[in-house]
């Protein structure tokens, strides 16, 4: 491959990649998310404990029923109100970035929200709705954290803090300075709110969901859509840079949504209306040895490879490929700027993300259920987790793996040819 | 003692480095702490840092590392890929110690 083309190529790549990681916004974003992860884990786990098969016919339909009410309240409170810890943790590391006082950061951008939220649910007043708080209040949420944030570090910049005389408990003057700033803040998102009702939106909520929320969650949820983004991942990581931490800061809050969707639907036994969604990607292309599905590869380079060199490659990504950290084989191999790996390395997940769509689509595996699995589970456990404790998830992982492998093995021989040769010659010449 | 911090996406790919690096430091004879930690909480953990190695898939974080390695005077690189790719210990030490050696 010309390499003139791609170093231009990288020059491209690594003012975007900067940009994107870089940008204030989409590291609150990802960090925020960060801060929700723990505890949709756990509502996960529970969820997943709560459809373990055959638990019904052990003990009983209606014992089974009330362990599933028992265990209810675990992912209620987390899972399914993720967009609530979301928005804390955005306005959190807004104002952090800052350097001001984040635990108030994360206080102004829930109040915000809470203004813009209509707190009635039916004829029932002084409710909220915890669909306001999912996944589904995430744009608003994101929107509403990212300018309260702003406007309250804005107030406090300019100094319209109350001053509290020499003596104070710093705790308390602390709570007095951030008085105002707060205030200011939620006044204008009371005005805003005041604004809406008068249009035909009545709502922010309802402006939101028609303006962007339904449109962009539409197209992301799209075949088209889903193979750019997973190809624009792999060629972020063919130059060796982090695909995914550029990619999926942008990408996350569609793909959470969507997967709420399905959570929802699963949860009530209804079909589960998305294909793509977190964990499509996570676990049927990501999740299998790590960005590119390089536990296939692995199994590749065991199964064919004569060179020193490769086989040591395997042995040391092996290990942690099982946990889907995958850099030894990335850079060991090595598969950046190689180019013989790149057609393998492109093509393999664009492949396996339109076989697995399809394989969803017309029913022979199971939809992702809304589960969200920690990317370092292992493939096969990963699978029957995501979908709702169901085999044939592990069993399309397995084919996605025949699918790397076999489109990966000509390349790897040609590769393992040259590294045998040249170790030969190496042998001789000593 | 020499402190080295190895800063990545999430500290996990550097965390496989960590432990062979601490081998390369004990067969040497040099006393040394070396962590790992997501790029996130770098900046914090460089305060108590002699050096900074950043793994290659971020690279492009050099820079914003580089404004905060400046104001507390410790030097920092990216981790050479190939290097990264055998989880040569051993090199990826050397490296750091030659950082902390030239300042």
């Amino acid at each position: 491959m010309n390499s003139r083309f791609m170093n231009q190529l990288e020059n491209v790549l690594m003012p975007i990649a900067d940009k994107l990681n870089n940008n204030r916004y989409l590291t609150a974003l990802r960090n925020g998310f960060l801060v929700a992860l723990p505890l949709i884990v756990f509502g996960s786990i529970f969820v997943v404990i709560a459809h373990l098969p055959f638990i019904d016919k052990l003990i009983g339909e209606e014992a089974y029923a009330t362990f599933q009410d028992a265990l209810g309240p675990a992912s209620a409170a987390t899972l399914s109100i993720m967009g609530l810890f979301v928005i804390l943790g955005i306005g959190y590391k807004m104002v952090e970035q800052r350097g001001g006082e984040s635990i108030y950061g994360a206080a102004v951008a829930l109040g915000a929200y809470l203004i813009l939220t209509p707190q009635v649910l039916g004829e029932t007043t002084g409710v909220i709705p915890t669909s306001a708080l999912s996944a589904q209040g995430l744009f608003l949420g994101i929107f509403t954290a990212f300018i309260a944030a702003e406007l309250y570090q804005f107030f406090v910049n300019k100094k319209l803090t109350i001053k509290m005389p020499e003596g104070v408990p710093s705790s308390v003057s602390r709570s007095f300075s951030s008085l105002i700033p707060i205030a200011f803040t939620l006044t204008i998102f009371l005005a805003v709110r005041i604004i809406f009702s008068y249009t035909s939106f009545e709502t922010v909520q309802n402006f939101i969901y028609t303006i962007i929320q339904e449109p962009l969650t539409a197209l992301g949820s799209g075949l088209p859509a889903t193979l750019i983004a997973i190809l624009l991942i792999q060629i972020f990581w063919f130059f060796g840079l982090h695909g995914q931490i550029i990619i999926n800061s942008v990408l996350d809050p569609i793909w959470f949504s969507l997967n709420d969707q399905n959570f929802q639907a699963f949860q009530a036994g209804q079909e589960l209306p998305n294909i793509v969604t977190k964990q499509f990607v996570d676990t049927f292309i990501v999740g299998i040895g790590g960005s590119g599905m390089t536990l296939a590869v692995l199994l590749a380079i065991f199964v064919i490879a004569k060179s020193r060199q490769m086989r040591e490659i395997g042995k040391l990504s092996i290990g942690s490929g099982i946990f889907n950290v995958n850099e030894p084989v990335i850079f060991g191999l090595p598969i950046i700027m190689n180019p013989l790996a790149i057609i393998p390395w492109l093509l393999a997940p664009v492949v396996v993300g339109a076989v697995t769509y399809f394989a969803m689509a017309i029913g022979f595996a199971p939809k992702p259920a809304g589960v969200i699995v920690p990317w370092t589970t292992p493939a096969l456990l990963s699978g029957y987790l995501a979908t709702g404790n169901n085999i044939m998830g592990s069993v399309m992982q397995l084919i996605n793996m025949a699918i790397v492998f076999t489109i990966w093995l000509p390349f790897l021989k040609i590769m393992d040819k040259q590294y045998y040769e040249s170790e030969r010659t190496a042998k001789k010449a000593s | 003692m020499k402190r080295i911090l190895l800063a990545c996406s999430s500290g996990m790919s550097t965390s496989l480095l960590v432990s062979k690096m601490e081998q390369a430091a004990k067969e040497q004879g040099i006393e040394a702490k070396i962590w790992a930690v997501a790029q996130d909480k770098a900046p914090e953990d460089m305060k108590q840092a002699d050096v900074l190695l950043i793994g290659p898939q971020m690279r492009f974080m050099k820079k914003k590392f580089s404004v905060v390695a400046e104001e507390l005077g410790i030097p920092l690189d990216v981790i050479d890929p190939v290097s990264y790719g055998r989880i040569d210990g051993k090199a990826v030490f050397n490296h750091a110690l030659a950082l902390i050696e030239k300042g």
